[in-house]
């Protein structure tokens, strides 16, 4: 499968996901540079936010992400629960290139990528799609509000003063879902208000908008059944900037737990080719109301899981050890995925990453406190670092 | 039975080794033409890709403006109402190029491509490109940390795609390697393109033909100059439940959104699938395949005469041998069986040799199929025929079954035979049985073939017909005409009885000449059929050549021709731009200059040529052939003509109109409602063409590209000079002049009708071949005879002499009747035969001295094997030896 892979767009994908990573350093913003060296333009610390637009597209920094993952509950016929996960890239083409003339329903300025997955956690059924459009006649991101469209994919603002979104989602012809968002928290900006540092580099940042807590209700069609009614609680990234993932890493760990409690956790790891984490590693808790806090963290896998379809071998059962910053004393969780093949093969995109949907169990594992995603890459063979 | 066959035949085989080789030879000729006609027409069609299909392994639907292309905007329209049925949808760009050409003079039949564009972006998305070995873009990664070199240029990147210098990828079928870059005339000029590699194949999809090039849709578009516009658009829905279930609602959406927002209610695209698509190229090549297929058959039936002559000889001659076997108990089915065994075993040996040099033959015939596709019907790039189980099948059924045919007869007459009797050994028998000698039948035949020439075509559907009624009288015409032959063989006999006083040769050949035997009389009967034919097909070539004259006399008139360089077929779509051609006119040595534009169209179904020309200059010029009353004077000036419109004579033939009907044709601009106000002969192509006034295409395809141009140039223009002058301005275009351009037509003419002379030619082989094997058996049938001559002192020359006297009376009253024969058969051809498959008039022309040859020939090369043959039989030992 991995030789299948084509090299480029595991390039485009790595730039993605080297967004994940950020780190609490700070920096002068007289030493930012404003562009990069071909000509993008760098995230700045002390940014000034413009809603809806800066939900929008942002096409003059080189990638941008919405990510969107969440857990579903239905009654009809019979309670069942999903998981799912509906992600949106842009890439921008280098800038020389994007300045030749194209017609409008052919672009060549941007390329948008896709991701749609739904996990059924009765049956443990995992399905998946991967889409790949440029910019034009069948894919589109709006720079004014939020306004995405890849294919029959959607995701845009029902309400942009409420920042009430709607999500239009499917797998082929075996899912297809339409789910309103609303948040129940307000938006948290990661990082310094937004500016996040992702490495020693002066570009090396990004800015960071995240929903940790949308209520969820819409409409789930499986197959050709008839469609049911669905809610549930989903958790929205959106990071956009120009910079590149470091050389001696080869994948990260990253996990959004939604805890019943009201609170939040945000962490990732980043593994290095020499097996160490990177110090820039950092766990978050977003409290009720929405502000954050880093804290301590131990990530302990306990259990593993072999892929048969790519012989990657995954972490599974977690132990996540951290320290509660509304009391202070420690607090020890595990993390359990629902089921172990929740692996995307990257047919399209050419990552092959697992990412899936988990529960937050006590210490001793018999009481569930929350409900989780998680993300593993680079354990079939190393995130591709841009040449 | 085996020890009998052993005994039998074998034995007969091994003591008459040339009779039964030739006798096998002749069947496989047989089964060699059957089955490379086959071949080749397999291939010509198989050759027909739905391009797309070898990217995308099948779309489920196709939409498809029925005139011109199809607006963009439709493409999120499209989106928009098919959202729930998750479908992927795939615009495509189709185009054509060729390849340049070299310093000579400009010639068609250089080669030519598809150029297939399709979002490469998108067409990550297919499930069949995922599954594919390579891809368009990065391909097989080297495993993390291995060191390999890299060979070449690294493989593209999407953004790559988007650089400057377009990319095409290529059929691994191009060449080996392929390639970095390659040189194309697109349109009116030629291109240079990066070759980024193979074009990757799905594992389900067919492979890639030689001559697609892929690549991205807007790069084509820009290359081309059809920005905003596409020329189809393939749905392919995502697997899933109720796959049938949508696919019904699909097809049912399109069909509902065409009609919306449509204009006076004619739809917006047709609904096809790539099944449908293929089915239609096969269906307008039908009548053209299956009268190659029939053409091919003669060869065969002329072998299946043949051999029952050889089997029946053999029967006769050991028939004092089966009459022992019968005294010694052997029963008549075992001997029936033995016989039949024997034709089979020679039908199955010819057959087997016959698959092999028909695969040969077939390498050949291809390209002749293949350009006369091509220049007739649509774009095909005939590489190869391939072998096909289905088809050495068929010709080995075809072989065996000849000669068990042919084998049923003497085989009972062997069966009948009864125990123990002393036959008298030059009896001949009554082989042929009492038709041969019938005039009733013959008289019968010619009335019977008379009256199904006056019978309609066969509707194959999809505009093809097929001339069965006329197939079958030609048979019938070849069956009288043999059977005529024969009764003439006495008379001849006596009519040259005054050159019997010359000498004791001539006394015996026209001895047997007067008195016939049924084997004299197949032979004749065989090689009436075969020169008949033959001589048929000569005359139909020969009107077909003078009335292709005749017409470009009239209608090539200009001094020159201008087209883009990349235009190489019926089916090609390359076109001059509105600047190159406004450029071309202006040239100062050019006194007026005519513009045509042919926009493709789809009517009822099938695809027709929609042409916008100087419709006043062209007749002007005489470069109408009317046929029928010429058009009224406002037919022809642009002011008053609009609505009305010229038919070519095909077009009539396959849409079945008549002069004064009108017919619904759609534009881009809303349907159009034309009267046909009179009809030309256009021996150009077989789609047909509706002409109006170009002033009205440009206006109704907002169009404004050329497909060719005639210039006038002024008196003192030179033409070759001038043709010089705008080649070098314009390196894409191909610039004929008026006496270059008659020639080049008359090549392609010939070129068309190359495989019908190799048929012509090989039926012609075998029936003086079966001449030969007749005399050889007669001969053998008169070995008392002959032993009797040499013991009146006559010596080998002079048998030799007297034998090939006989032969070549044969072949004498073969070819006279054959020549008559052919008078008909070539009215059959040229008025029913050619008429109802192809729709075209030609003016009947007998090629005198082609003919004169032709009997020559056979006359010559009959009384030479005849010759050889009864040198042959001098050297036969006198006694019984079978």
């Amino acid at each position: 499968m991995t030789n299948d892979m084509s090299a480029p767009l595991r390039r485009l994908l790595s730039v993605f996901c080297a967004l994940c990573v950020f780190c609490g350093q700070s920096l002068r913003s007289s030493e930012v540079p404003l562009l990069t060296a071909d000509g993008f333009r760098v995230p700045q610390p002390g940014r000034e936010f413009v809603f809806p637009r800066d939900h929008g597209s942002h096409p003059d920094y080189r990638i941008e992400w919405w990510y969107l993952t969440g857990h579903l509950f239905t009654e009809e016929p019979r309670p069942r629960r999903f998981g799912f996960q509906a992600t949106f890239f842009r890439s921008a083409s280098p800038l020389e290139a994007a300045a030749r003339p194209a017609p409008a329903a052919f672009g060549h300025d941007q390329i948008y990528l896709a991701h749609m997955a739904l996990v059924d956690i009765g049956t443990g059924r995992f399905i998946y799609q991967e889409r790949l459009n440029r910019a034009g006649w069948d894919a589109a991101a709006s720079t004014e509000t939020l306004d995405l469209r890849n294919g029959d994919w959607s995701l845009r603002f029902l309400d942009p003063a409420a920042e009430r979104m709607e999500l239009r989602g499917g797998v082929r012809a075996e899912a297809r879902f339409t789910l309103a968002l609303s948040p129940l928290k307000p938006r948290v900006l990661f990082g310094e208000a937004g500016y996040s540092r992702k490495g020693a580099s002066p570009t090396a940042a990004s800015h960071y908008i995240t929903f940790t807590r949308l209520e969820v209700s819409g409409e789930l069609v499986l197959g050709a059944a008839p469609p049911v009614r669905v809610g549930g609680l989903a958790w929205m990234d959106h990071e956009f900037g120009s910079s590149k993932l470091d050389e001696d890493q080869v994948g990260w760990d990253w996990l959004s737990a939604q805890l019943h409690d009201g609170r939040e956790i945000m962490f990732y790891a980043l593994r290095r080719r020499d097996g160490s984490i990177d110090p820039v590693s950092t766990l978050t808790w977003i409290d009720r109301e929405g502000r954050t806090a880093t804290a301590p963290w131990r990530w302990e896998p306990l259990t593993f899981w072999r892929s048969p379809r790519t012989g990657a071998v995954y972490p599974q059962r977690i132990r996540l050890t951290t320290t509660d910053p509304a009391s202070g004393a420690e607090a020890v969780f595990l993390v359990e995925p629902f089921h172990a093949a929740q692996e995307l093969l990257g047919e399209v995109g050419g990552v092959t990453y697992w990412e899936g949907a988990c529960r937050i169990l006590s210490a001793d594992g018999r009481t569930e406190l929350g409900s989780a995603y998680m993300e593993l890459t680079g354990y079939d063979r190393p995130v591709d670092v841009v040449r | 039975m085996l020890l009998l066959l052993r005994r039998l035949s074998l034995r007969h085989a091994r003591l008459a080794p040339g009779q039964t080789a030739l006798l096998v030879l002749i069947l496989a000729l047989g089964v060699a033409v059957f089955t490379a006609v086959r071949l080749a027409n397999r291939a010509a069609v198989l050759s027909f890709t739905h391009f797309t299909d070898t990217l995308t392994g099948s779309s489920d639907f196709i939409i498809q403006a029925p005139a011109g292309p199809l607006p963009e905007a439709v493409l999120p329209e499209l989106r928009q109402a098919l959202a729930d049925l998750a479908v992927q949808i795939h615009p495509v760009v189709e185009s054509s190029a060729a390849e340049p050409a070299g310093p000579e003079a400009p010639r068609f039949g250089r080669r030519s491509f598809t150029l297939l564009g399709v979002d490469l972006v998108a067409a990550a998305n297919l499930a069949g490109q995922q599954q594919a070995e390579n891809r368009f873009f990065g391909g097989a990664d080297p495993a993390p940390g291995s060191a390999e070199p890299q060979l070449g240029p690294p493989p593209p990147t999407f953004f790559d795609l988007f650089a400057e210098e377009p990319l095409v990828w290529l059929s691994p079928a191009f060449a080996s390697p392929l390639p970095g870059h390659l040189e194309l005339i697109l349109n009116d000029r030629p291109v240079r393109l990066r070759v980024a590699g193979p074009i990757p194949r799905p594992p389900e999809a067919p492979p890639a033909p030689a001559n697609l090039i892929v690549l991205d849709l807007p790069r084509l578009q820009g290359l081309v100059g059809r920005e905003g516009r596409i020329d189809r658009v393939e749905f392919i829905l995502e697997p899933g439940p109720a796959i049938d279930e949508r696919r019904a609602a699909l097809a049912r959406r399109l069909e509902q959104l065409a009609l919306a927002s449509a204009e006076s209610g004619s739809p917006r695209w047709f609904v096809t699938t790539p099944g449908a698509r293929r089915e239609t190229a096969a269906t307008m090549t039908a009548a053209f395949r299956l009268n190659l297929t029939v053409l091919s058959l003669i060869a065969l039936l002329v072998g299946l005469y043949l051999v029952f002559q050889a089997l029946d000889g053999a029967v006769v001659r050991r028939r004092a041998e089966i009459a022992i076997l019968r005294s010694l108990g052997v029963d008549a089915a075992t001997i029936r069986r033995a016989w039949l065994a024997e034709a089979a075993l020679l039908g199955l040996a010819g057959s087997v040799l016959g698959l092999l040099l028909g695969w040969a033959g077939a390498q050949f015939a291809v390209r002749a199929v293949g350009q006369t596709v091509n220049a007739l019907y649509f774009s095909t790039s005939v590489a190869a025929a391939h072998p096909s189980l289905g088809e050495a099948l068929l010709g080995l059924a075809a072989g065996l079954l000849a000669s068990l045919v042919a084998g049923w007869a003497p085989a009972r007459a062997a069966a009948a035979t009864p125990p123990a009797q002393v036959l008298v050994r030059s009896a001949p028998g009554a082989i042929g049985g009492p038709w041969l000698r019938s005039p009733a039948l013959a008289l019968g035949a010619l009335a019977l073939g008379l009256l199904l020439s006056r019978l309609p075509p066969l509707d194959l559907g999809g505009g093809a017909r097929f001339p069965l009624a006329g197939h079958l009288a030609a048979f019938c015409g070849i069956l009288g005409g043999g059977v005529l032959a024969s009764l003439a063989l006495p008379a001849l006999g006596r009519a040259l009885r005054p050159l019997a006083a010359r000498s004791a040769p001539w006394r015996v050949a026209l001895g047997h000449v007067a008195r016939p035997t049924g084997r004299h009389r197949l032979a004749a009967a065989a090689l009436v059929c075969a020169i008949g034919m033959a001589a048929g097909m000569a005359i139909l070539v020969a009107s077909f050549e003078r009335s292709v004259r005749g017409w470009i006399n009239s209608s090539l008139q200009a001094d020159l021709y201008v087209s883009s360089l990349g235009a190489q077929s019926a089916g090609s779509d390359n076109r001059l731009s509105p600047e190159t051609w406004r450029a071309l006119a202006a040239h100062p040595a050019v006194a007026r200059a005519s513009v045509f534009t042919a926009h493709p169209l789809v009517l009822d179904g099938l695809p027709t040529t929609l042409g916008g020309g100087d419709l006043a200059a062209q007749a002007a010029r005489g470069g109408f052939l009317w046929i029928g009353p010429p058009p009224p004077p406002e037919a022809l000036d642009p002011a008053r003509n609009e609505g009305l419109a010229l038919a070519s004579e095909s077009f009539a033939g396959r849409f079945r109109i008549r002069r004064g009907d009108t017919l619904g044709v759609p534009t881009p601009s809303g349907p159009r409602t034309l009267r046909i106000v009179a009809l030309y002969a256009d021996y150009g192509n077989e789609r047909g063409t509706l002409l109006v006034d170009r002033v009205h295409t440009t206006r109704w395809f907002a169009d404004d590209h050329a497909t060719s141009l005639a210039l006038d140039l002024t008196p003192e223009a030179d033409a070759d000079s001038v043709r010089a002058a705008l080649l070098e301005g314009f390196p894409g275009l191909a610039v004929f002049t008026n006496s270059g351009l008659r020639a080049e037509v008359l090549r392609i003419f010939r070129q068309t009708f190359s495989i019908t002379y190799a048929l012509k030619f090989i039926g012609l082989a075998v029936a003086v071949g079966g001449l030969a094997l007749s005399l050889a058996s007669v001969l053998l049938d008169r070995r008392d005879e002959l032993t009797t001559l040499r013991a009146l002192g006559f010596r080998p020359t002079e048998i030799a002499r007297a034998t090939a006297l006989e032969g070549a009376a044969l072949a004498l009253c073969a070819t006279a009747t054959g020549l008559a024969l052919s008078l008909a058969l070539g009215w059959l051809l040229i008025h029913v035969i050619n008429k109802q498959s192809f729709g075209w008039t030609l003016a009947f022309s007998v090629p005198v001295a082609q003919l004169a040859t032709l009997a020559a020939l056979v006359v010559g090369t009959g009384a030479l094997v005849s010759h050889l043959v009864g040198r042959w039989a001098t050297s036969l030992p006198a006694d019984r030896q079978e």
